[in-house]
């Protein structure tokens, strides 16, 4: 039976920003999604808020939105940040990030990482579903953040049209741009995604090439292209789910059970309207409102965190959509937050990172691994 | 280190508390993290510039069960560690 401690906090808390950004690319899992909330607090709210988390020890706040460069008080709301004892990241598409910002971010001496998404090796696959002009943008913002030795985290969206040139796209970061690595996920089916599926989700071809694909990248680029979620990640996962079923083995570590991510016992999401919510993924659930309530007390006592984080004890064997799955005691049920848009509930697995649905319907785990 | 040092945790670290009195030593500057057991968590909260180690110690013996003998010293090499980690100091009369 999985352990159900929790930490007396959270360590990090995932804060939408703003609701705001220049940009409505095609697969975000923001827009048209319940933290989609149309208004912004002021930033005497947030530095309130800051000042709450600084007295309760939380070590991280990933700001992100919407587009967090987008508020003209960032500066101030990241000194706010700093000033209680705490470390950011910040989630960006790179477009308006300053030579005089990145400068200000490096001098705070506290920025894990600015993670800019680049989604093709040049305009014509980056600018499809991000709009005209915007690579040539979000390389400069990259270049910014190099100039001031920014910790740069290039996040990479696997789509339908990058899918066939992940090559170029690692050899752009990796040896063009001289990043140490990068990150990858899928189009996933949040958001604007759900409305624009066809045109941006993978198929189970696409897929069973990515996985391919980003393990030979890997190989050739020494591991430096690492993933959570996406085909990469999908991947590592399913060759161990198999190597597992084939040496018969009783269990993988959480599998049978439905304990991923597991996200609610380290982190907490809050929306930008000061919602708080278990996850930027499950906007829908609202826990309480920023210096209104104690984060604190919610992290420890809310029923319905408790509820999310009971979700680990609900063994795979409880659905139909799991029967007779020879994976299932290797299984963890994958994303929450993909598992509610698709199935509308949060304690099912998620359908999109089935691997048995995944080989079913033609797809093939990568070879050669 | 001396048994009348009154050591000073540094005022920038943060003493997260987690499971079961264990803790995590965080350096905001830098981002490490540096795992604490129950028994150094004390040790670290006193450490204020008020108390002496020989207070630590026996404070230590009043609020724990089977203190072995040699927790004097342990106590004086964690606080070394700590020292040369800049994670505590010394107030400086100036």
């Amino acid at each position: 039976m999985p352990d159900l401690k929790v930490m007396r906090t959270p360590r990090s808390v995932d804060i939408d920003i703003t609701n705001n950004c220049n940009l409505r690319c095609r697969y975000c899992s923001h827009f048209s999604g319940p933290g989609d909330v149309k208004q912004d607090l002021q930033k005497e709210e947030w530095l309130s808020f800051f000042k709450e988390l600084g007295s309760i020890n939380i070590m991280d706040v990933v700001l992100a939105g919407g587009e967090p460069f987008i508020r003209a008080d960032l500066k101030e709301l990241i000194q706010g940040i700093v000033k209680n004892r705490m470390r950011f990241s910040i989630l960006s598409n790179g477009t308006l990030i300053t030579d005089d910002m990145a400068k200000f971010i490096y001098d705070t001496g506290r920025c894990n990482s600015v993670q800019v998404s680049i989604d093709g090796a040049g305009p014509e696959t980056h600018d499809v579903f991000r709009g005209k002009g915007c690579f040539e943008k979000a390389v400069k913002g990259i270049s910014f953040l190099k100039k001031h030795n920014v910790s740069v985290a290039v996040r990479v969206t696997v789509n339908k049209s990058n899918v066939g040139e992940l090559d170029k796209i690692a050899k752009l970061l990796l040896e063009d741009l001289e990043l140490s690595g990068f990150s990858t996920n899928a189009a996933s089916f949040l958001g604007l995604c759900r409305e624009n599926e066809a045109q941006v989700h993978l198929s189970v071809e696409d897929r069973t090439f990515a996985m391919e694909k980003l393990l030979q990248l890997n190989r050739k680029y020494d591991d430096s292209i690492s993933a959570s979620a996406g085909p990469l990640a999908e991947a590592k996962m399913w060759l161990d789910m198999e190597q597992a079923r084939m040496e018969n083995k009783d269990s993988l570590p959480g599998g049978g059970f439905l304990t991923a991510c597991g996200c609610v016992n380290v982190r907490i999401g809050v929306r930008a309207d000061g919602v708080i919510v278990p996850c930027p993924m499950l906007s829908h659930i609202e826990l309480g409102r920023i210096v209104k309530d104690s984060l604190m007390d919610i992290w420890q006592n809310h029923p319905k965190m408790i509820e999310m984080r009971m979700r680990a004890q609900i063994p795979l064997s409880d659905f139909d959509f799991c029967a007779g799955c020879d994976y299932i005691s290797y299984c963890t049920g994958n994303c929450t937050g993909i598992a509610y848009t698709r199935t509308g509930k949060e304690h099912q697995p998620s359908p999109d990172e089935c691997l048995r649905r995944f080989l079913e319907e033609g797809g093939k785990l990568p070879v050669g691994s | 280190m001396n048994p009348n040092d009154t050591p000073i945790g540094n005022p920038l670290l943060v003493l997260r508390e987690e499971f079961d009195d264990w803790a995590v030593l965080f350096d905001p500057d830098t981002g490490n993290g540096f795992g604490l057991n129950p028994v150094s968590v004390f040790v670290f909260n006193h450490l204020d510039g008020k108390h002496t180690l020989k207070d630590i110690y026996v404070e230590l013996c009043e609020n724990f069960d089977e203190v072995p003998q040699n927790a004097e010293k342990d106590i004086h090499d964690f606080v070394d560690v700590l020292l040369k980690k800049g994670y505590v100091g010394f107030e400086q009369d100036w």
